[in-house]
């Protein structure tokens, strides 16, 4: 199949009304979402799966893909207004944003922080395009052993740099990967940590253990410390970007789309760090880096640009290996699996049609993302007027109802609860949630590519170094332990070096 | 000191959860057929392992809490009554579990909304109450009739 029969199959999938509503509706979704203090693009792309259940696979993943989008930028708006990230990827938006609103010139930083974002979310995609496809045609000469070596390292990089602490973010892991072992043996078929109960036998329903993890702990923490709003919503001022400050910024913008892609690529790394980095390259290696921090256009755009860079790129490792990069593209291989589809090298054979669906609903996001951006910055304050006091109810019976929605079973519910304690208990003694969760999606798969590696061998762990892959993970696995413990005895020296330390 | 006692009492529960797992219940609850040749075969190899690992990670997270001298943040302040209402809430969750099959999940669930409202002292009670009703009604229409989710009803007041 040429690359123009491949686009004209994906058109075919994508070029109907519902697809492009779906779209939409996720891009409006997640930029209210990510516009509301306390609601992340997490918790927005979780609370929306359940509602897909019922739609076709193409327009479902598009919903989710535009609710993730929608959900970068939303977190824009209230960081640059109220002084208070949407989104955690928004933080670095702050520092720029909202001396801009003081100034009277919000307009123009939320109109910077919509172009960046729409020209960063566009150059991520296309890098999506580009790599997916090519790294999925590597991928193809992966057997099991090459599996479980990637898996391995995606989950030592993703449990190493989640948190502050490796240990807290391999404990995580490791509570994930133990999860996963309930149910029915995956070669044997004998029970596994079921206790004799029958709604175990299928392992925890995945819907369950991710909305407990996510959205719960936010209801917790509402309960634990009830607040009410925080910060006064400023007026937009007259002031608006013009294209000449979009030119000065373009650069800037380039730069932060692409660091946004490199982090975005590799699992766990997520758009907040991208966003802070590409912050501190921009005030670098700006003229006017002495405004940074007291309201530099330019530090708005390096900021969002870095964020949105992230939405497409880490699609790649879900698209082209079937490995989530971080929890939102976990959540959405969710969708994928609920539709019967597994992502990986395979799709881009036996799928290709929907492969290239997605690319060009991805596309057409930016521009949707563009219009809806533009209308969400005005219409702001009456988003960020929605009391929490209802907000978080409702989200507790919105839970509800889609982990029920997911096969009919009110133990499903409990285990919601549950898996919810275990998130609040987890938020309140800083190990990070993300690992937990991308382990108990990736458990299965490492467990059963070891044991067929070992079928394959006769039970020789010399399969697992059979090859320049293999090495090639085993030596990437070594070198970001070996990163990670390196920076953690930095940041103790450092930590131990200043004064009043201990 | 405290977050790095807490550091240790984390490593301790984990090696605790694990060695629940190694000595009680993994040999209890995971069961494997007689006839495995090779222990990394087995379902018992996988939990072992990881109760193993889990192990290590706990022994790493004692030792690095109790001999790291890194300056603590301070701890956060005790809400007042916080921990009241989380236990007013694990009651609800609990509540929950036995309303959904009896009164049906409409109905639980606008009790729960106006009980999680009012539990986190909302400024807008009408509001909440006028939302306790209606969200829960949106949401049974939208998957009882869109999505064709069986919801449950309860022995009571049945929805069409």
């Amino acid at each position: 199949m040429s690359f123009l029969d491949s686009i004209a199959a994906g058109l075919s999938l994508v070029g109907n009304f519902e697809a492009f509503a779906a779209l939409f509706v996720g891009v409006l979704i997640g930029t209210i979402a990510g516009a509301i203090p306390g609601m992340s693009a997490t918790m927005a792309v979780a609370l929306t799966l359940p509602f897909t259940f019922a739609m076709e696979a193409v327009p479902a993943i598009l919903l989710l893909l535009g609710v993730y989008k929608g959900g970068i930028f939303g977190g824009c708006i209230p960081a640059i207004l109220i002084k208070t990230p949407g989104t955690p990827a928004s933080s670095a938006t702050v520092l720029d944003g909202y001396p801009m609103a003081e100034k009277g010139q919000a307009g123009k930083a939320l109109g910077m922080a919509l172009w960046a974002s729409c020209t960063a979310d566009l150059i991520s995609n296309l890098s999506l395009i580009l790599f997916a496809g090519w790294l999925a045609s590597f991928a193809l000469n992966f057997g099991p052993p090459e599996f479980f070596t990637l898996i391995l390292f995606s989950l030592t990089i993703i449990a190493g740099v989640s948190g502050n602490s490796l240990l807290k973010g391999a404990l995580s892991a490791m509570l994930g990967l133990l999860l996963a072992t309930v149910g029915l043996d995956l070669v044997y078929g004998t029970n596994r940590l079921t206790f004799g109960d029958p709604n175990l036998m299928g392992g925890l329903n995945f819907i369950a253990v991710l909305i407990g993890l996510f959205a719960m702990p936010e209801v917790m923490s509402m309960v634990w410390d009830p607040k009410p709003h925080e910060g006064k919503a400023r007026g937009l001022g007259s002031d608006s970007v013009t294209f000449g400050e979009y030119k000065r910024c373009f650069r800037t913008i380039v730069r932060g789309s692409f660091i946004g892609v490199f982090l975005g690529s590799i699992p766990g790394i997520g758009a907040a760090p991208a966003a802070f980095l590409s912050y501190s390259e921009a005030r670098r290696k700006s003229p006017n880096k002495a405004n940074f921090g007291k309201g530099e256009v330019e530090g708005v755009a390096a900021s969002e640009a870095g964020n949105n860079g992230v939405a497409g790129a880490t699609l790649i490792p879900l698209l082209a290996l079937g490995v989530p990069g971080d929890v939102i593209t976990a959540i959405i291989i969710g969708a994928f699996m609920i539709h019967g589809l597994q992502p990986g090298p395979m799709m881009f054979v036996l799928n290709k049609d929907l492969i290239y669906g997605l690319f060009i609903g991805l596309i057409v996001s930016s521009f949707f993302l563009f219009f809806i951006g533009s209308l969400a910055i005005r219409l702001f304050k009456y988003v960020a007027d929605i009391p929490r006091g209802v907000l978080f109810p409702g989200v507790l019976v919105l839970c509800i109802y889609g982990v029920f929605a997911v096969n009919n079973n009110i133990f499903d519910v409990g285990v919601m609860f549950v898996m919810g304690w275990v998130g609040y208990v987890m938020l309140r003694n800083d190990i990070p949630a993300a690992p937990f969760l991308i382990a108990f999606i990736l458990g299965p798969l490492l467990e059963n590519n070891f044991r067929q590696a070992m079928l394959m061998s006769g039970n020789s762990p010399e399969i697992l170094f059979r090859g320049p892959i293999t090495w090639f993970f085993w030596f990437l696995t070594l070198l970001t332990v070996a990163a990670i413990i390196r920076a953690g005895i930095r940041a103790t020296r450092s930590m131990r070096s200043k004064p009043g330390a201990g | 000191m405290q977050r790095i006692k807490r550091q240790s009492l984390i490593g301790i529960a984990s090696i605790i959860v694990a060695a629940v797992l190694m000595f009680a219940i993994i040999p209890t609850w995971v069961s494997s057929p007689s006839n495995v040749r090779n222990i990394v075969l087995s379902p018992l190899f996988w939990p072992y392992i990881l109760s193993g690992l889990t192990v290590l990670i706990g022994l790493g997270l004692v030792v690095t809490g109790f001999f790291t001298t890194d300056p603590v943040e301070p701890e956060q302040p005790a809400i007042s009554g916080g921990y009241g209402r989380l236990g007013i809430l694990a009651a609800i969750m609990t509540l929950t579990m036995f309303a959904l099959p009896r009164l049906g999940m409409v109905w639980t669930s606008m009790l729960i909304f106006a009980a999680t409202a009012f539990l986190i002292r909302t400024s807008h009670p009408r509001a909440a109450i006028i939302c306790a009703i209606t969200v829960p009604l949106v949401l049974y229409g939208f998957f009882a009739h869109v999505a064709s989710v069986a919801i449950p009803q309860g022995n009571y007041v049945r929805l069409p």
